[in-house]
């Protein structure tokens, strides 16, 4: 086996996981908060991944490209959305989408 | 013989589903047919098994037939079966024969009511459940049979379900027979208890060693329910209510079902009685005490089919007397000609009704004689059977009542005179309504019904039954003569051997007595009410309130319940039960609207729980490892 540790992949993930946390906290445009989602669930793909190469099983492998899978349709579905949000020319921000309050 | 005893119970029952099940695709006339017949197949049946019994010793007339294994309960079980015997045999020719007569008239009384269909069905249950009753080889089918009964007289008191006044009687009916339908099964339990069965020839054998508390609750609760269903005091008042059902079935429960039921339970029951003697005495005394409430009553009643109906009471009164003295064979043989004389007269007060399109009040009627000659006759014949005149049928057998109260000892002395004052009554009441519908000029009311009408057209199916009827009444009684001439109480003897044994002079004393007054009371109601055509007498409240019965049990029953009711409504009720849904709901709903406001709508919010919760989880995961 070649290259770094699994350690330093590991600090990469969770870098990229915070950075996305981060960006869905605090940003209010749907567009940026999808952009975040995206960047933590390739950080949790990253650990998946190196996991899977440090136990020399290919699950983790398998698992991340369905996580892909599903994050690519889950884009399409908030694209969609957000176009639809501003076709109808409404703020691009998801504090004022607040309809489900109880 | 016993295969014809099984058609005899079944036939109406199955006329009555084929009936209900055929619904439209049965014309209405079809169902009268259909019922008729069934009731005329059992007429039939009962006549086979009658020749069947003839041919049999004396001593050997009871047969048993199980059908199959009907219950059972641990040790216990109970099978369907009847019994032939003489009595059932009786009673079976009663209540198919009169029951035949009855629904045959139905057809042309009932033509072109809007649910003949539906009465049909009803009738040929209510004679079902008649002849179940009679013919149950066991107490717990008589009880059956009892039970039906009540329900069918419910179902044909209300029949006309849109008149309030229907249902509220029948309702009547049905709780007052609830109350003797209660305290005959306390009695059946009691037997089972004491006896481990109730087949007839398993119960009666052992009577004697029931015990003195025991034999007397027992027939105490059959008593009860014998009071109930043969509306005696203090359980009568549902009988004149009653009336509001249509005529023939008012001539179904009066004469050859329901109220005659009272007195063949006695009858059947004789053992149980007879161990009981206090208990007898009081069945007869009650039957007293009836027979003289209801012939004052009946004296102020203006409603025909009323005066009939107490007359009724009175007359099973007689019965009642009759069979708590010991007098079996003679309750029976009253049962039979009373049948008789009051489906005639019932079904005669019918034709006045249909003629005077449904009018029953007496003070309308009047000269009626002028345009229902027929129909008079025939009510005179069953009025001069009911005052006992002789040779009609009431005369033979309530005199032989009367003779044998008054081989009674004192206390049937007693009953005698109360009896004779009845037989005064009896013609007074019954002539009072004859005269007032029958005799005088015409009343206004009467011309306008009858000027555009054809006088006396009856249908066939009116006037063949009525006309037969006529005839039973007329001489019905002939086929027992006390002291000369006795097929009934011969054929009764080994079933229910009488307790007393009027002497010839006895026999002569009461019936010449009893004459005597029942032409008197005519008399007197010919001077009243023919000869001066004077209105009823001054009215008198005690009787026309009927004794203040229904006030009374208004005042001790129904007003307590409510009050009672209203009490545990306020107490009770709306703070504990109420109280308590309310609490539960308010606290759930308030929980409910703390936690809403946990749900902002802010999507950023929900994330950071999220975060935080997996935040946190993640630290206890770590610092529990």
């Amino acid at each position: 086996m070649s290259g770094p540790d699994v350690v330093w992949y590991l600090c990469v993930a969770a870098f990229l996981f915070c950075t996305g946390a981060l960006g869905v906290l605090i940003r209010r445009s749907p567009l940026i908060v999808l952009l975040s989602l995206e960047i933590m669930l390739n950080g949790a793909n990253l650990a998946l991944i190196a996991f899977a190469r440090q136990s020399g099983r290919q699950d983790g492998q398998i698992f991340a490209l369905a996580v892909m899978a599903v994050a690519a349709s889950e884009v399409v579905v908030g694209l969609g959305l957000i176009v639809a949000m501003a076709r109808r020319r409404l703020d691009l921000d998801v504090d004022k989408l607040r309809t489900l309050r109880g | 013989m016993i295969a014809a005893a099984w058609i005899c119970l079944f036939a109406p029952l199955g006329a009555a589903i084929a009936i209900t099940l055929l619904g439209q695709r049965l014309m209405r006339r079809g169902a009268g047919y259909l019922a008729t017949t069934s009731v005329g197949m059992s007429f039939v049946a009962a006549l086979v098994s009658f020749a069947g019994l003839l041919g049999d010793s004396p001593d050997d007339r009871s047969h048993p037939s199980t059908l199959w294994r009907w219950l059972t309960a641990g040790s216990l079980h109970f099978d369907l079966r009847i019994l032939v015997d003489p009595l059932s045999v009786f009673m079976m020719l009663v209540v198919a024969g009169v029951g035949f007569l009855i629904v045959w008239y139905s057809i042309g009384y009932m033509d072109g009511d809007d649910e003949e269909r539906r009465y049909f069905a009803y009738m040929a249950l209510f004679v079902f459940s008649m002849l179940l009753l009679v013919q149950g080889g066991n107490l717990l089918l008589l009880l059956a049979g009892w039970g039906l009964v009540g329900l069918s007289s419910y179902l044909l008191i209300g029949f006309w379900h849109e008149r309030p006044s229907a249902i509220a009687a029948a309702k009547k009916a049905f709780v007052m027979n609830a109350i003797g339908d209660a305290t005959m099964a306390i009695a059946l339990f009691l037997l089972i208890q004491r006896t481990g069965s109730l087949d007839f020839e398993a119960v009666f054998p052992r009577a004697g060693s029931l015990g003195g508390w025991a034999a007397n609750l027992i027939a105490l609760g059959l008593l009860g329910g014998a009071v109930a269903k043969s509306a005696q005091l203090p359980l009568q008042t549902w009988l004149p209510d009653a009336m509001e059902g249509p005529t023939p079935v008012s001539a179904l429960i009066h004469a050859a079902t329901m109220v005659t039921a009272g007195v063949y339970l006695i009858v059947r029951t004789h053992a149980l009685f007879e161990v009981a003697p206090r208990v007898e005495e009081l069945a007869a005394g009650l039957g007293a005490a009836t027979l003289l409430v209801a012939g004052l009553i009946a004296l102020v009643q203006t409603d025909i089919k009323r005066v009939i109906a107490y007359s009724t009471m009175s007359q099973i009164g007689y019965m009642f007397l009759g069979v708590g003295v010991g007098a079996y064979a003679n309750g029976m043989f009253h049962l039979m000609t009373h049948a008789f004389f009051k489906a005639l007269l019932f079904m005669a007060a019918g034709i006045v009704i249909h003629a005077l399109a449904g009018e029953q009040d007496l003070r309308k009627m009047g000269g009626l004689r002028r345009f229902l000659p027929r129909t008079y006759w025939a009510f005179l014949v069953g009025a001069l059977a009911l005052a006992g005149v002789p040779p009609f049928a009431g005369f033979f057998s309530k005199d032989s009542i009367l003779a044998a109260a008054l081989a009674h000892g004192w206390y049937g002395q007693i009953l005698w005179v109360v009896g004779m004052v009845g037989a005064f009554l009896t013609g007074l009441y019954t002539f009072r309504m004859l005269f007032m519908a029958f005799w005088g000029e015409p009343s206004a009311f009467a011309r306008e019904h009858f000027h555009a009408l054809k006088r006396d057209v009856v249908g066939i199916s009116l006037a063949v039954p009525v006309g037969v009827l006529a005839v039973l009444a007329a001489f019905g009684g002939w086929i027992q003569f006390a002291g000369i001439w006795t097929p009934v109480s011969d054929w009764l003897e080994p079933v229910a051997p009488a307790l007393v044994d009027a002497s010839s002079l006895q026999e002569a004393a009461s019936s010449v007595i009893a004459v005597v007054l029942g032409i008197a009371g005519i008399g007197a109601a010919w001077w009243i009410y023919a000869a001066r055509r004077a209105e009823a007498p001054r009215s008198l409240p005690l009787l026309e309130r009927k004794f203040y019965f229904d006030e009374l049990y208004d005042a001790l029953f129904y007003r307590p319940s409510v009050l009672a009711a209203r009490g545990l409504l306020a107490l009770v009720e709306r703070p504990l039960v109420f109280g308590s849904v309310r609490g539960i709901s308010e606290a759930i709903r308030s929980l409910g609207s703390e936690t809403r406001t946990l749900q902002t709508g802010l999507v950023r919010s929900y994330a950071l729980a999220i975060a935080a919760t997996v935040a946190v989880v993640t630290l206890v995961f770590v610092v529990v490892r």
